[in-house]
């Protein structure tokens, strides 16, 4: 494929810079070249010399001297060598992607990062620009400065709606047809749903007849429930090369060391790059160290205890909401059990929009959750949802939570019975 | 100042998520409050129970159970709050900047991030962008995509020079397109890639020129710490001479803590720093916290003294590094090469005055003689035009390495002008 057509005009001025390149032929080259190019710090002087992270398993990561360096030093701006080396491993093992040898893997500062990279690098102003509904709202943060015509795809229980993916495509205007199709497959934020693999392989084969790319965001790969095997992600699908995957460790290793990776078409993954080397210049080198080192102790089959335990620990926590949801809010909410992710969405029966709801007497009703009109592409129509976090609360607090939302949500339909109908 | 005449189209559309607004429900919160609304995986299951790092003086670093927390956690856009406290406190006691209660501080994954935001932030096409002639590379490289209209300004040996300033911006303004500049970016002290530092009476002429231009000041200031001045004698930044609220201030700890970590601040009016803070939110939604809870640490357990004892350190070992490139420099490139003595920083800034052309010169020839730098043509906006300068960083190779690489040039050099007079 040729991937031109989907860059913007930003995009397509990025070049490699000079300096970069000269940098590279530090690697592997003869020891008496001397190399008077970078413009980096001599680690003589770096004040952190060794380090030490205990593992809850009992194990010790040890950071040498050696590795000290490593962590301290400006990286290679695609990603710290042996991380990319682990990653792409992962990333085979798991998905067998076609055309393996086409493909290249960027290690980002979070996926969101990688998200922003992607978006930046196809947006237009006016753009059509197809997600997913309810949709990630750090996605629409990063496209709505750009004044796009959003066209939302419906989702359900099962996740994507093939056939409103059809329907938002028939009625686009032929001269301004959108690039690609974001979605986020499993455990969907904020609807909990993980896209059936039939529903997969009739999006891709539509995304394959529009000309359109994929943007796989995919940070809760892991976090699918119900003993189901993993599902099968567009990569693993992607004949043709029109995958983007977001890969993150933020959900099972550490959010806060900010470490991603974006696997997807050798073209599309060099502009990336480059942005990413005008930007952040390389991530967080020590970030990379240590998730390089916690997985090379692991190996693959630590790696997959221990998602396999982070699973079943989110899938308890599910449970736990649903019990309590059960019990306060039957009758007056809606759902369908969350089959991957950490959020339950919730639908408000009765109450036609939830912003005020939870913005202006969430506080009072001592509950917080998001209302579900963030979510939503159209800023004027009222929306009934909510979102729920079941991730980092004990189960008395989710009761607590759930029966304070039931009387918060009581006095809302009281006061809108009091109110004329507004808008 | 009314800084939305300043905003790209794009930067002046983003706006918060409902979602962001929530966040100052949590600062003082309730403890009867159910708070489901945040996205954050539960911290349980990280891997990592405790972390030490051992520090060059012997000490060690043994991070709270909190720390640990706040590290691997995410984190809020601005940054770290212990850490955005340490350099909002290290940012007034260093430029006591006169609008310091209309500014406000960020923290960046490295400066570059944070130039980068700000130059989006501030040019669409087209729009006037000054720089200085030569300029740093990476700058032009952030440059190039947004295809802004470049001054450059020609140095002399302060850097920008301000006669020169005013008639490119005078011509600027005359022109038929009326399309005025908005910022201006320089690097004052041992500016990449020529090491000249600006001084006091000039950088309040350029103030004064921005302030007649309404000019967005981007001071991009890595080597501060790297003058090899007195702390004391280090001439006033841009945002300790700025009155009106135009100053961008970028500061980074990469050359004097750790690259690899990435943090860097920036600090500006606040209302410029809100959009930036958006656009952050929705590229890394926060920066490494790991990283900033180290630097933290390190700040906390060197106190003021400690960071101007490891500063002081660190000015007289690139001194050293500078003095034996000079030495090098003048043992093997006098008369063929001149320069001048940089006062910060580290590099050296070469023109070879036989040479018409450093680029093939280096990048065709230089492996074969075992030498590397940088060509000056990576730090020109026409990168076309032959020139005849080159950079040397001194930064990470030995004296034995600098003698054997300044060897190895002249070399090179000799060959080149061979080659021309053959060519001629």
């Amino acid at each position: 494929m040729d991937y031109t057509g989907y860059m913007n005009e930003v995009a397509k001025r990025r070049e490699p810079l000079v300096i970069r390149e000269l940098f590279g032929l530090q690697h592997g080259a003869p020891k008496d070249v001397v190399f008077l190019t970078a413009g980096a710090p001599n680690p003589e002087t770096f004040p952190i010399v060794s380090g030490s992270l205990k593992l809850r398993d009992g194990t010790t990561l040890e950071l040498t001297p050696d590795k000290m360096v490593d962590c301290l030093q400006y990286g290679p701006t695609p990603g710290y060598p042996p991380l990319i080396e682990q990653l792409k491993t992962i990333t085979e093992t798991i998905h067998t992607p076609p055309r393996w040898k086409d493909r290249e893997v960027l290690v980002t500062t979070g996926s969101q990062s990688g998200l922003l990279m992607a978006l930046e690098m196809m947006l237009t102003p006016g753009q059509t620009v197809l997600v997913e509904q309810p949709c990630y709202t750090g996605v629409l943060s990063v496209v709505s400065p750009y004044n796009p015509k959003y066209l939302p795809v419906e989702s359900d229980g099962e996740g994507l709606v093939p056939s409103s993916l059809r329907a938002a495509l028939a009625s686009c205007s032929p001269h301004n047809k959108p690039k690609f199709l974001y979605t986020v497959p499993t455990g969907s934020n904020p609807s909990g749903a993980v896209t059936s693999e039939d529903r997969r392989r009739e999006v891709y084969q539509i995304c394959r007849d529009n000309d359109l790319l994929i943007l796989e965001d995919d940070p809760y790969f892991f976090l699918h429930y119900d003993g189901k095997t993993p599902p099968t992600s567009y990569l693993s699908l992607d004949e043709d090369g029109r995958v983007l995957r977001f890969d993150s460790v933020s959900k099972v290793v550490s959010a806060g060391l900010r470490v991603g990776w974006v696997t997807g078409p050798r073209q599309l993954v060099h502009k990336m790059n480059l942005h990413k080397g005008s930007s952040v210049i390389s991530s967080a080198s020590m970030s990379q160290v240590v998730v390089s080192e916690l997985l090379r102790v692991w190996g693959l089959e630590g790696l997959a205890r221990h998602t396999a335990q982070v699973r079943q620990f989110y899938q308890n926590k599910r449970d736990s909401m649903l019990q309590a949801a059960d019990k306060y809010l039957t009758g007056v909410c809606e759902w369908t059990v969350p089959a991957g992710g950490m959020f339950l969405w919730l639908k408000v029966l009765g109450v036609r929009d939830t912003w005020d709801m939870v913005m202006r007497r969430g506080l009072e009703g001592k509950v917080m959750l998001v209302p579900g009109h963030a979510f939503m592409t159209d800023p004027i129509r009222p929306c009934p949802y909510l979102r729920a976090s079941f991730s980092a609360t004990s189960t008395p607090i989710m009761h607590q939570g759930m029966k304070n939302l039931a009387e918060l949500i009581q006095r809302e339909k009281e006061l809108q019975r009091m109110k004329p109908q507004q808008g | 100042m009314n800084y939305s005449k300043y905003l790209s189209k794009v930067a002046a559309r983003r706006k918060p998520s409902g979602i962001s607004d929530m966040r100052k429900y949590l600062v003082n919160p309730s403890p009867s409050l159910v708070w489901l609304g945040s996205g954050m995986p539960n911290p349980t299951q990280f891997p990592f129970r405790e972390v030490t790092v051992g520090l060059n003086d012997g000490e060690v670093l043994h991070l709270s159970q909190d720390m640990l927390s706040s590290g691997l956690q995410y984190g809020p856009t601005p940054g770290y709050a212990p850490l955005v406290t340490q350099l909002k406190a290290m940012v007034e006691r260093h430029h006591s900047p006169p609008r310091w209660s209309e500014s406000n501080l960020l923290v960046t994954v490295g400066a570059q991030d944070g130039v980068s935001k700000a130059f989006e932030m501030l040019l669409d096409p087209g729009d006037y962008v000054v720089i200085s002639d030569p300029c740093y590379s990476d700058a032009l490289c952030m440059l190039a995509s947004l295809a802004p209209q470049y001054l450059a300004i020609e140095n002399d040996d302060e850097g920008m020079v301000p006669a020169n300033l005013r008639a490119a911006l005078k011509l600027a303004a005359n022109s038929e397109e009326k399309r005025m500049p908005k910022a201006l970016y320089l690097v004052p002290n041992a500016s990449n890639p020529t090491g000249t530092t600006m001084g006091e009476v000039r950088r309040r002429e350029i103030y004064a020129i921005a302030q007649e231009y309404d000019l967005i000041i981007l001071e991009d200031d890595p080597y501060y710490f790297l003058t090899y001045e007195e702390e004391q004698n280090i001439p006033p930044s841009f945002l300790s001479l700025d009155i009106d609220g135009r100053v961008l201030r970028f500061d980074s700890f990469s050359k004097i803590v750790s690259a690899g970590l990435r943090v860097a601040f920036v600090t500006g009016p606040a209302p410029l720093l809100a959009v930036m803070e958006l656009h952050l939110q929705s590229s890394v939604i926060c920066g490494p916290m790991f990283s900033q809870v180290l630097v933290s640490e390190l700040l906390r357990e060197w106190g003021e003294e400690g960071f101007s004892r490891h500063t002081a350190k660190l000015r007289i070992f690139y001194k050293n590094q500078r003095d034996a490139m000079l030495l090098a420099a003048s043992t093997h490139l006098t008369g063929l090469c001149e320069w001048t003595v940089p006062k910060g920083g580290i590099f050296l800034w070469l023109k070879v005055v036989g040479v018409k052309d450093t680029g093939p010169m280096i990048i065709e020839r230089g492996i074969t003689k075992n030498v590397i730098l940088i060509p000056g043509k990576e730090f020109v906006v026409d990168s076309s035009k032959p020139n005849q300068f080159m950079r040397a960083a001194f930064s990470c190779v030995t004296p034995e390495q600098m003698m054997k690489g300044m060897e190895n040039l002249a070399s090179l050099i000799r060959e080149e002008i061979a080659l021309q007079n053959n060519q001629a």
